[in-house]
């Protein structure tokens, strides 16, 4: 990224760290303490408060990692990262804007244009600006590259016709980027032919329907685009240059701590109530290891080092993970709301359980980027 | 061990031991190992080894180097067991340096360069059935004859650090090899694992002065176990290399088995499982580090051993179960070097404590820390 520079030396030392970490968390308590945000289950996805994204915004805790001359705050992927855990560990409804600032901006940083730039990581950073994410269609889940969408040139620019689906908070968002083919299927170069473009979401011939979840909570939605005009200048990088685009935004989408931390309220639940004895001693054991796991994720982003298959493993254990401590709260509890609060919780993340090895890259499909970087594939 | 998995996630912020010196570990490793067991007798010693390990400093690696030492850290020696286990070689380097070289310091003894163990003596030789229980001991303070079991190396060393429970609490006493006695034993990997017997009564003169807290034992045990952690996410690295050497060259149906699906995503759990691991384990050599440096408590190691033999147990079985059944039919016999990894992995889960053990440590070290400490806990 521009201002981060290539080296070591730009890791913060741990005392910055746990400072920023203090800070955060003394912001969270606070709010949590005067009823602002009621801790939950899987909030990063599911959880919308503008008031909230507006109130981190204003703290410096969006957009950290953007540089200074676009609005951002010139801050390390470790500081982020510390905030971003802090958000997750609190149960915080973050969802607004999760989505943009994490792999929207670093895209935009990776591949737009300096007017694109310009454009929209200021409004991210104040917490303004919402994104969604355009890959996966109806036809199109892990085998991305089958998507269907097209797009036709015209005169100053492209006419975009397909449908995206799963796409969590387009109701709110401002934009996102869709993956559109843009040249014919060529079945001996799947990957190629494909391009990206900056969809602003209130374009004529943009239409959102809610996709309701089994709880009836709508954070889906599928997203119809009827020959859609996108300028030119609203091209992310090179036309063809779609598939290393996303294989780059998704290492950003994988990473984070939001894979191993979707259920963390339910385990301190379990904690606090003494529930589940040495097995639930074994999950926050798992979840410490993760946590430590992510950290040196984060820290190789910080070097710009290749952490695909590194995130993968983080990924694929912390998914899991989410979904055992879901079980086992669901194993140690009858379904009779006795405890208003572990109740809810449980519920919840018994309703999100099947989404967590789901999203944002199969375990299936994880498993088989960490053997091809054992080799075997 | 150059699988790129395990490097990325365990190195990035963490190794901050020289490469050099780990490529020095690794060559001494690998020219003396890897260690033979025989199924009757065990393992033995190899005194060659042993003599280079003393001759380059390595033995005496943590110990001050006014002490003849050589001043390293956890780290360091975390690193050098590390190339030891990866090599199959079994030596008693951190029982001799990091156990009973650190405890003797403790006391202000300068442990001189005879090998040593640590055995901590329970109830007499007559009451066997009545379990390592501290204020038992205490009332059976009078009885003579104390038994430490499964002592690592006791055959091997030439001096033991023996400790007792007296009324007035806990003492301890470098004892010479020849004052006790010491009954061969094994453990599941064929490593020495004797019975040490004392007689109280004889070992008198050579008790040291200072009476040893709890928590001096306590930390003791957390060592002990953060020293088969560190072992164990070894042996996995160990399991995980032989069976990708394994899948890639077997052929079956035409192809080499690393070609199915099945075989391929069950040696991403493998490898996946040992990051955890790996992780896990290097965390809590760090907080060991700095426990010794006296710049983190015994709360925050007993934390952090607990997480680590936590999830490296979970990861033995995992992986263990795995690896062997990769390696089909010639994985479970002798001739083949699988077992040097998987029965050294069990054996060392399966010391200073079970995993149930260690699983319940963290249940309550986090149940403790209450709902809200619990993430500053993690985090700490």
């Amino acid at each position: 990224m521009a201002t981060t520079g290539v080296g070591t030396t730009l890791i913060p030392d741990s005392t910055t760290l746990s400072g920023l970490r203090a800070e955060v968390r003394a912001f969270l308590d606070e709010a949590i303490a005067t009823g602002r945000f009621v801790p939950g289950v899987d909030t990063w996805l599911g959880g919308y408060d503008p008031q909230l994204t507006a109130a981190l915004a204003e703290r410096g805790w969006l957009g950290m990692t953007i540089p200074v001359e676009y609005g951002g705050h010139g801050r390390t992927f470790m500081e982020r990262f510390v905030v971003t855990e802090e958000l997750l560990a609190a149960g915080a409804p973050v969802s607004a804007h999760w989505i943009a600032d994490r792999q929207a901006a670093p895209s935009l940083l990776q591949y737009g244009t300096e007017a694109q730039k310009q454009r929209y990581l200021p409004r991210i950073t104040r917490g303004e600006l919402f994104w969604a994410i355009g890959m996966s269609e109806p036809d199109s889940g892990s085998d991305l590259a089958s998507v269907r969408t097209r797009g036709e040139r015209v005169e100053g620019g492209w006419r975009i016709t397909g449908t995206k689906v799963w796409t969590s908070g387009a109701h709110h968002a401002h934009a996102f980027f869709a993956l559109v083919r843009t040249a014919p299927l060529d079945p001996e170069h799947r990957h190629a032919g494909l391009s990206r473009f900056i969809v602003e979401l209130d374009s004529p011939g943009v239409e959102i329907r809610p996709i309701l979840s089994m709880d009836g909570s709508h954070h889906f939605n599928e997203v119809h685009l009827d020959d859609v005009f996108v300028a030119d200048d609203l091209v992310v990088g090179a036309i063809g240059d779609g598939w290393a685009q996303v294989t780059s935004e998704l290492s950003y989408e994988r990473s984070g701590p939001e894979r191993f931390l979707s259920t963390y309220r339910l385990l301190a639940a379990l904690t606090e109530r003494g529930l589940g004895g040495a097995e639930t001693g074994a999950y926050v054991a798992r979840l410490t290891a993760l946590h430590h796991m992510s950290t040196a994720v984060a820290g190789g982003l910080q070097q710009h080092a290749d952490v695909s298959s590194a995130a993968a493993v983080v990924k694929v254990l912390g998914t899991a993970l989410e979904g055992d401590i879901a079980d086992l709260a669901d194993r140690l509890t009858e379904d009779d709301p006795g405890d208003g609060e572990l109740q809810d919780l449980v519920r919840r993340a018994v309703y999100h359980r099947p989404g967590f090895t789901l999203r944002g890259g199969t375990n299936e499909v994880l498993l088989g980027v960490i053997a091809r970087e054992l080799g075997l594939r | 061990m150059s699988d790129p998995i395990t490097t990325a996630t365990a190195n990035d912020l963490s190794s901050s031991v020289d490469p050099d010196l780990i490529a020095t570990f690794r060559d001494l490793a690998t020219a003396h190992g890897p260690s033979v067991r025989d199924p009757e007798s065990g393992l033995d010693l190899d005194l060659a080894l042993w003599s280079r390990l003393e001759e380059l400093g390595l033995a005496r690696l943590t110990g001050a180097e006014a002490d003849g030492g050589s001043g390293a850290t956890w780290q360091e020696s975390a690193a050098l067991l590390t190339q030891l286990a990866l090599a199959g070689v079994a030596a008693p380097v951190g029982e001799h340096d990091l156990l009973a070289g650190w405890l003797l310091r403790r006391c202000g003894v300068s442990a001189d360069a005879r090998l040593r163990t640590v055995a901590v003596l329970g109830a007499g030789a007559t009451e066997d059935s009545d379990g390592p229980d501290h204020a038992d001991h205490a009332e059976r303070a009078d009885r003579p004859d104390r038994i430490a079991r499964a002592v690592p190396w006791a055959r091997d060393a030439h001096s033991v650090a023996c400790l007792w429970q007296e009324r007035a609490g806990w003492r301890i006493a470098d004892v010479p090899a020849d004052r006790l006695r010491i009954t061969p034993g094994l453990n599941l990997a064929g490593e020495p694992r004797d019975e040490v017997t004392a007689d109280l009564a004889s070992l008198g003169d050579l008790a040291l002065p200072e009476i040893l807290s709890e928590a001096t034992l306590r930390e003791l045990d957390l060592r002990a176990a953060l020293l088969r952690a560190v072992q164990l996410a070894a042996a996995l690295e160990s399991c995980l290399s032989l069976t990708l050497d394994h899948v890639s060259t077997r052929v079956q149906f035409g192809r080499a088995i690393s070609r199915f699906q099945a075989v391929q995503h069950t040696l991403a759990q493998v490898a996946a499982e040992t990051a955890l691991a790996r992780a896990a384990t290097d965390a809590a050599v760090r907080v060991a580090t700095r426990r010794d440096a006296g710049t983190t408590g015994l709360d925050d190691l007993a934390f952090a051993v607990a997480v680590a033999r936590s999830c490296a147990g979970h990861a033995a079985s995992l992986v263990v179960r795995r690896a062997h059944q990769m390696h089909g039919a010639i994985g479970t016999t002798l001739e083949h070097p699988l077992h040097r990894a998987t029965l050294a992995a069990l054996a060392w889960r399966s010391e200073h404590g079970s995993t149930q053990h260690w699983d319940a440590q963290v249940a309550a070290l986090a149940s403790a820390a209450g709902g809200e400490g619990l993430w500053p806990l993690i985090t700490r």
